[in-house]
Parts: structure tokens; sequence; C-alpha cells
């Protein structure tokens, strides 16, 4: 049941990055993110989109899901484009006079823009590969797992585990209830379509007070039913599916350093593109 | 004269994904003006997407859904109005409960209708007074009430807005032997008091036997009969090769009958005393 939530964006599959630990997936994907503000020239940049395309191929998921993923931030990555385009020291390419000021647009300028669109639509895609390769009760897992170490400092990591998988567990169910609570409301003549902003918030009510009685019903007898099975939190508790490092996650790991040294080496040895 | 007229009506889930699932499947049906009207069939065949094609909150993929034989999607800004003359109590109507108090609950209907506050109100009060609910229940909060009294509160809300035809979906679900039986009086009373259509969605046969004139079959989608009650319980064998079941009594005379007893399948418990007291009188051991 759990193993089928039809939830976020996992797309099944058996690929190698489909295989790889979650841990050492959350762990990577990380690592990536933070290498590619690392990358501060041309170089650097092309190799990790070299690295990118070739985890995007691995990954198996098919490339028209990846750029839907991106369509959420287009709008916001048009407009650092154009207002780092306008922002820039160097040479003037193209200026244009208006009464009052000039607007100049700037090698410099247009490389950071290039550098910022880049930077955001990695950050989005290599975070997709990680959600689109790993399902969310395994992510919970990892999460559960590598953030063990916080205990010392008395975070309840397993609670905080077993929530999200609770919450994530949830979600399709609730959405199945909202879907019943509106449609006995509509057929109350209920009008959840028309009417301004503040007509549309009330309306809103019939549906909001019903869905919060269930869910905390449903949050009773969760609990009821955690209580009679002898749940007591996670001292002691031992996994079902053990997660294993294996031979993959190692030589994932390895590539990846290599990569990201390269990167390294690449913004040292040439000079910065971004000012 | 047909209240309800479906023509050729066919719903797909998914149209278009290679999940596409018929669930109704080209149905051509016509439910008469005063008639109480059972609908059964196991799960999954289909009936619940079936009745909410009646009021418009799903519209058909393909056919039409007549209302007083004018087409419910000649005009779909005016589906609101649908709504209120087809009224409809879901599954665990209770789970819908949202107001304050009971009465203001009663009067949501009423007023998303348009009618003013005091004429709602006096719906709402003769609605409960048709489900049985006790006037000093109406001023408390609707979280209150036992399991019985919410639904009864919740149907209550939809007879409030006067609807031609009444959809129940099992009404009785989950209740105990009493409330089902009173639930079903109430209805029925409704039923007749009004004069106006009801159809009831269950899984208990016995149900369907004691209250409808009439039973539709459904089955894959398809209605498969559509007869009166007690000519659709005597084709037992059948029922019973769509999953379905017919009720207890009926099943003991329909077995009486194929071992040759002279007895016609009856539907509730008198109607059998009725048949067998007299084969009982006459020492059982007649053979035809």
């Amino acid at each position: 049941m759990v193993r089928d939530i039809t939830l976020g964006q996992y797309f099944p599959g058996n690929s190698l990055i489909h295989r790889l630990d979650p841990r050492m997936k959350i762990l990577l994907t990380l690592a990536f993110i933070v290498f590619i503000f690392v990358a501060t020239n041309f170089q650097g940049l092309a190799l990790m989109l070299a690295m990118m395309l070739l985890v995007l191929l691995l990954s198996g998921v098919p490339l028209s899901q990846y750029l839907k993923s991106l369509k959420a931030v287009i709008f916001i990555v048009a407009f650092t484009f154009v207002l780092n385009l306008f922002y820039g020291g160097g040479d003037t390419v193209w200026s244009q006079h208006f009464p009052g000021f000039t607007m100049r647009i700037t090698n410099g300028g247009i490389s950071n823009a290039v550098f910022v669109a880049v930077r955001i639509f990695s950050l989005i895609l290599f975070s997709s590969v990680l959600t689109f390769t790993t399902s969310p009760t395994q992510l919970t897992d990892a999460l559960e797992r590598l953030m063990k170490p916080l205990k010392v400092l008395h975070v309840k990591v397993h609670e905080i585990a077993m929530m999200m998988t609770i919450a994530l567990r949830f979600v399709p169910t609730l959405l199945e209830e909202t879907d019943k609570i509106m449609n006995a409301q509509k057929a109350r003549g209920a009008d959840l379509e028309s009417g301004g902003f503040m007509q549309r918030i009330k309306s809103l009510i019939p549906i909001l007070i019903p869905l919060f009685v269930s869910s905390f019903r449903r949050a009773y007898d969760l609990a009821m039913a955690m209580e009679c099975r002898c749940y007591h939190g996670g001292e002691g508790r031992t996994k079902m599916k053990q997660l294993h490092m294996s031979g993959l996650d190692a030589a994932a790991a390895v590539c990846s350093a290599l990569f990201c040294a390269a990167v390294l080496y690449c913004a040292l040895r040439f000079p910065a593109a971004l000012r | 004269m047909p209240v309800i007229e479906t023509n050729e009506l066919t719903f797909l889930y998914g149209e278009g994904t290679p999940f596409c699932k018929t669930a109704v499947d080209h149905v051509s049906i016509s439910i008469e003006q005063g008639e109480f009207l059972g609908l059964i069939g196991h799960t999954g065949s289909g009936k619940s997407t079936l009745i909410q094609q009646f009021n418009g909150l799903l519209r058909p993929t393909s056919g039409r859904v007549l209302l007083n034989g004018k087409d419910i999607w000649a005009e779909p800004k005016k589906i609101r109005s649908v709504r209120f003359q087809v009224g409809m109590v879901f599954q665990y109507p209770e789970h819908q409960l949202f107001e304050e108090t009971v009465l203001k609950d009663i009067c949501f209907g009423p007023q998303n209708m348009g009618l003013p506050q005091d004429e709602a109100a006096e719906r709402a009060r003769e609605a409960a007074r048709f489900v049985g609910l006790p006037d000093e229940l109406l001023g408390k909060s609707p979280f209150e009430l036992s399991g019985g009294e919410k639904r009864r509160a919740a149907i209550a809300g939809v007879i409030a807005m006067d609807p031609d035809v009444l959809i129940l979906d099992e009404p009785t679900a989950g209740l105990d032997p009493r409330g089902r039986d009173m639930l079903l009086t109430q209805i029925s009373a409704y039923h007749r008091d009004r004069n106006n259509t009801v159809i009831l969605v269950s899984h208990s046969m016995e149900d369907i036997a004691r209250v409808a004139d009439r039973v539709l079959v459904m089955n894959g989608g398809k209605a498969v009969m559509l007869d009166r009650t007690e000519k659709i319980f005597a084709r037992g064998r059948e029922l019973e090769s769509l999953g379905l079941r017919v009720p207890e009594v009926t099943k003991i005379l329909l077995t009486l009958r194929e071992h040759g007893y002279p007895v016609e399948a009856s539907l509730t418990v008198d109607q059998a005393v009725e048949q067998l007291l007299p084969l009982l009188k006459k020492g059982g051991a007649f053979r035809g």
C-alpha cells in the first residue's frame, strides 16, 4: 500500500540512478548543488552541464518530464536573466539613450545573466533527478538515517521521519476526501466557481471544516492503531527494508568526486567569468 | 411521465490515457415520476458514476441525461439549478456537516437556492420532522449528535431543498438494525407524502425488496435489468451470476419452488408466511 503511493514526482524504474542508495543520492545531489556555485567560469560550467546530461540520461526518466519541471521556474529565470543583462561591468555591447538615463548591455552582464540562468536550471534539474528516481518512503528513510547524528543535539530524528512518512501517506487520502466533500456540498448547491475573492474564501468554509473534522478523526484512529501495535517511537526499532551501500554507490561517489575535483581545478586554473 | 431519461449515456474515466476505463456504458433508461427505484450492482459496477450524472456532478462523455424532457447540459451555466431538482445524499453524508448548529446546516441547501432566511428555516424544520430529528436537537452543534442523528441531519439537509428526485447512496450503511429500519420507514413515508421520485442505491437486498417499486441492476457499467422488484428477485440465479444475492426469504422460496412446491417468490417475511402457512397445514408432504 505505502509502496505504491502515487505522490510527488516519483517515476518508477530500474535505472542505475534508481538503484543507487537513497542516502548516496541525497549526498551527491547536495554536493552537485554546491559545485554549481563553485564553477565560476565557462570551463567549469561546461563540466557541470556534461555531468548533468550524463545523470539525466542515466536516470531513464523521459527528458520531457525534466522539461516540465523547468516550466515552474521559467518566469523567475527570464526575469533574473533580463535584470542581470543590464547590471554588469565590462565593455558595452549595446546602449540606448532615454531622457534621464542610459540603458546598456555589457559583456559582463551577458555572462552574468547566462550564469544565473544556468545555475537556477541546474539546481532544479539535479533535485528533480533525486525526486524522480527516489520514492517518498525511500527519501524519508534516507533522511532519517542521515540525520541520525543530530540525536546528540536532542533532535527527535525518528519522530520527524515518522511524521513525514505519515504526512506523505495521507496526502492521496485527503485529496480523495476533499473530492468527496466538494461533491457533497456541490450537490447542496454550493457555488465554488463564481463570486469575488472574499466570496470564494467564504465558500471554502463548508469544505474545510468537514475536512478538518475528518483529519482529526483519522489521526485519532491512526494513533489508536499504532498503540495497539505497541508503537513506542524509534527506540530499538528495526527496519524491514535495510538500506545497503553497494559497489554501485562507491563507483558513483568516486565518479562524482573526480568531476567535482575537475570543476574545482577549473575554478582555480581559469579566470572567473563572473563579476 | 418520465422524470429522468438517459440516452446512450456513457462515461469514461481517464479518457485519452492508457488507464481509460468505461464506467458507464451506453445506458438508456427512463425513470418515472413518483416511482421508488432501487439501484443494485456490486462494487465497481458503475452505480455511483451513473447517479452522479443525474445531477450534473459528472458530465457524460457521450449521450444525454434528460430531466423532465430537457437536456441538463443544454446550458452548462445553469447546472446548479439541476442540483436543486435532483437532490443527492452521498454515502456517509454525516461527513459533510459543517455549520455551527444543526438548523443552519440543514438551511445550507435552501439558502444556496436563494430562499430568504425565514423560509429556509421553515423548510429546514419540516425536513427535520421528516427524518425524525426532534426540535431540541436543531440548536445543537452537529458535532454533538450521535452517529444516527448526524446521518438524519445530513439527509434533512438535502430533503430541505425539496427536490423532485431524491437520490440516496447507501443511506443505511453503518447503522444498527433499528436505525436502519427507522430510516427506511421515514424515507418511504417521505416518498408517499411528497409523491416525488426516490432512487435508492443499496447493497442490502432486504432494504431494496422492502421499499422499491422497480429495480435497476447494473453490471460492468451496463444496465442489465430494469423491472418490477418482484420480477427482478424472481431471477435469483441470474442475480447470483452477477455477484448479487436475493433477499434470504426470497431465496428460501425460490429453492422450495425449484423442489416443486407451489410457491411464488416473495419479497418480505410476511408474504412468505402467507404462502407457507397453508402448505404447512396441509402437512408439508405435498409435492407438485
